[in-house]
């Protein structure tokens, strides 16, 4: 059993976001509970508190008691607490602490002193119950991103504790990787774990969560059972900032309007890597001024795309004709731009107006009036003299977005700009998106996120095993495509 | 990715080292090829000792590496006993340079590949142990090699974007390339080593009990011979340095 007593908390820095105030609750044992709320409502905060990270590692203000099974464990130390709680976290690239999978998944028990042969018994079976034998004996950097959260799972669960935090385990994955992680919270369901899910997306725990916390400004405002918290329609739902409970039906309503009809030509790309043809792209035609949904599976040649498209894969071969003119590898690095994943890799400067400049040739003081022009068309201008790094996630996305409309490219690619992201959030870059089409940039937007599709994207390229398998704009078998590619019961291969 | 030190899978072919055996190897390697004097005892242990490596390798399955360092050793040392002494002036010196350097270093170098792609982190972890390192030495070593691959995944992609943003030599803003790499690399390695270590602590990193470790190693018949071979080898060298040797040298 779980119980929040009274619990206040305050970050040191002073932050407002992520405060929790007069927190009460229980969940009794066995319960799958939903957390829930925009960015910043003190859900993450709250999963800190259950695994011991608030107050032993994140410093700040507490009041009020947690108890889990009538311990308190607001003053156990961490390694205490590992054993009773075990944790899932969002980036699944910075929380494995072994090189190798058998090492990573021995790591906890090894920690807490457990015998060899017991560490070995439990890996068995923690392997046979999750079906990851495919992934043991092999390097960690070599995993998929869903990969490495089935990893993170297998290993919160071989200290077989009695309570899961999740936080946001599904931020990073694809469709399939989602449902596999579905797959997991059922079997500690059944196996009668509690299980405490802070998370964005919530179609895939609707079937699984028995009760729904809604949070709000660090209260918890609501307190739903599943039954009632499904019935909350729609509209609500997108009010509350919550994304959709429900697989999106794609009832499009922008169907593509091309003020010309210009094309982009993408011909005879290849990419082969360690003698294995990974992209195969021979012919293909996009309108110009079109949002591209990039669309497949985790490992079947998105990413590579993209960066093909942009030219930084030296050894890709292929071209792209834009009205005529004709692009080979070295000329593309200067015409499409990739806004990353993780956008503080690509933000060099100590402002955000130099960073805009930066993109920009010729003369500084008369490009400035541009580039502030460029800042307040995407609502940076409050953060023109802040440092990038600085800056929120989404901000800095912004700024990277400015920075390629600054550098006049064509052609701008997105890399998953919406994982993470909660529902305003997911609106506000829809928004950025649908700005930059009006302005006649053609968007290329790798992304597992229907919702953000549904919202602006009018033409798709289907990738699978490196190719494109079907490609083309909003009709009736592309939609039915989609959504039996985001529907919930089929399970791909 | 080449970044991917101390990461060898499980499955590694051919004869297995306890890596404290690899590690004796290879110090007694740095100390008596790259530091030792030549002539006398070494014109013999020189060579041997450059063997070891090159046969480790081949029976790791790096055939062709293996072969490669052979053709050059052998060039070098040849090259060293036979063409220097024959030649003058500036060939001279550039051939005993060039031929003196490479026979000293490549012996060391071929042992450290070695060392590297065929341990893992875990059964360097399990070696420190074994020698009774302290575990405020042992964590810190772990968590650096844990760390090099993720900072050479940072270190790529931020080079990316700068090739994408024409920040390149010869291109725009030459002169602050390094700034530009490193500063959001920084930033970036250490937001992943903050969440890191938070998900280490929660699985319980630290906790005040001794640590157990599923890693098997220990000392296998070939450990024996190689660490007796260094043994004799450095017991050797130290007797001829105070002079006691003097038949052989």
């Amino acid at each position: 059993m779980i119980e929040f007593q009274n619990v206040s908390f305050a970050y040191e820095n002073g932050d407002h976001a992520g405060q929790l105030h007069n927190i009460n609750f229980t969940i009794p044992d066995g319960q799958v509970v939903l957390l829930c709320g925009e960015s910043g409502c003190g859900k993450t905060t709250l999963t800190r508190l259950l695994n011991g990270l608030i107050p032993s590692y994140y410093e700040g203000r507490l009041e009020g008691s947690v108890f889990i099974d009538g311990k308190s464990i607001v003053e156990k130390p961490l390694y205490e607490i590992a054993s009773l709680t075990g944790s899932v976290f969002q980036n699944p690239r910075s929380q494995f602490f072994a090189v190798d999978t058998n090492s990573e998944l021995a790591f906890g028990c090894e920690n807490l002193g457990i015998a060899e042969n017991e560490i070995i018994a439990r890996m068995k079976r923690t392997v046979a119950e999750l079906h990851i034998e495919t992934l043991m004996d092999r390097s960690i950097f070599a995993l998929s991103g869903g990969e490495k959260q089935k990893i993170a799972c297998a290993s919160a669960a071989m200290m077989e504790p009695e309570v899961f935090v999740l936080d946001e385990p599904s931020s990073n994955l694809d469709i399939k990787s989602i449902r596999e992680l579905a797959e997991v919270i059922t079997l500690w369901k059944n196996q009668g774990k509690t299980i405490l899910i802070a998370e964005h997306r919530l179609s895939y725990l609707m079937d699984l969560a028995d009760r729904v916390l809604y949070m709000k400004d660090g209260q918890i405002e609501n307190d739903f059972s599943i039954a009632d918290f499904r019935k909350i329609p729609p509209d609500e739902i997108s009010r509350m900032g919550l994304r959709s409970l429900y697989p999106v039906t794609f009832h499009n309503h922008h169907t593509f309007t091309a003020k010309n009809k210009d094309e982009i030509i993408l011909s005879d790309f290849r990419f082969a890597y360690a003698e294995s043809l990974v992209l195969k792209v021979e012919h293909l035609v996009i309108p110009q001024g079109s949002i591209v949904g990039v669309i497949g599976n985790n490992g079947a040649g998105k990413t590579t795309f993209a960066r093909c498209l942009c030219g930084l894969e030296k050894k890709a071969s292929g071209a792209i004709t834009i009205k005529g003119k004709t692009y080979l590898r070295k000329k593309r690095l200067n015409q499409c731009y990739m806004v990353m994943q993780n956008p503080s890799h690509q933000l060099f400067t100590e402002d955000v107006l130099d960073e805009v400049l930066l993109s920009m040739d010729g003369d500084e003081e008369e490009n400035r009036p541009i580039a502030e022009k460029i800042l307040s068309d995407l609502n940076l201008t409050p953060f023109t003299e802040r440092h990038p790094m600085s800056l929120s996630g989404g901000q800095q996305q912004r700024v990277a977005v400015a920075s390629a409309v600054a550098s006049g490219r064509e052609i701008m690619i997105f890399d998953e700009p919406t994982s993470g992201l909660d529902f305003r959030h997911m609106e506000e870059v829809a928004n950025v998106l649908r700005k930059l089409q009006k302005a006649g940039k053609t968007l290329f937007i790798i992304t597992h996120d229907p919702e953000l599709i549904e919202r602006c994207c009018d033409y798709f390229i289907f990738i699978e095993n490196g190719e494109v398998s079907w490609h083309g704009g909003w009709n009736l078998q592309n939609k039915q495509q989609l959504e039996l590619f985001f529907g919930p019961q089929r399970k791909r291969r | 990715m080449s970044w991917e030190l101390l990461s060898a899978s499980k499955k590694s072919k051919g004869v297995t080292l306890d890596p404290r055996t690899k590690l004796i190897v290879l110090i007694t390697i740095c100390f008596l090829v790259l530091g030792g004097e030549g002539g006398g005892l070494a014109l013999v242990t020189k060579p041997m000792l450059t063997a070891i490596p090159i046969l480790l390798l081949f029976c790791f399955g790096k055939k062709k590496a293996a072969l490669v360092c052979v053709i050059i050793y052998v060039t070098c040392y040849l090259g060293e006993q036979f063409v220097v002494p024959v030649t003058t002036g500036a060939t001279n010196f550039v051939l005993l340079f060039l031929c003196g350097f490479i026979s000293r270093v490549l012996p060391g170098l071929a042992m450290g590949y070695y060392t590297v792609r065929t341990t893992t982190v875990s059964e360097l972890v399990a070696a420190m142990q074994r020698i009774h390192l302290t575990e405020k030495l042992i964590i810190p070593l772990s968590v650096m090699f844990r760390f090099f691959p993720t900072v050479g995944e940072e270190y790529h992609a931020i080079g990316d974007a700068m090739r994408m943003r024409g920040i390149r030599f010869g291109g725009k803003k030459t002169v602050k390339m390094l700034e530009y790499r490193f500063v959001p690399m920084m930033i970036c390695s250490i937001k992943i080593g903050e969440e890191l270590s938070a998900a280490a602590l929660t699985r319980g990193l630290g906790a005040p009990v001794r640590r157990t470790n599923i890693c098997k190693i220990g000392f296998k018949a070939l450990d024996i011979v190689l660490i007796t071979f260094c043994a004799v080898l450095f017991i050797l060298t130290i007797l001829r340095k105070i002079g006691l040797l003097g038949v052989l040298a």
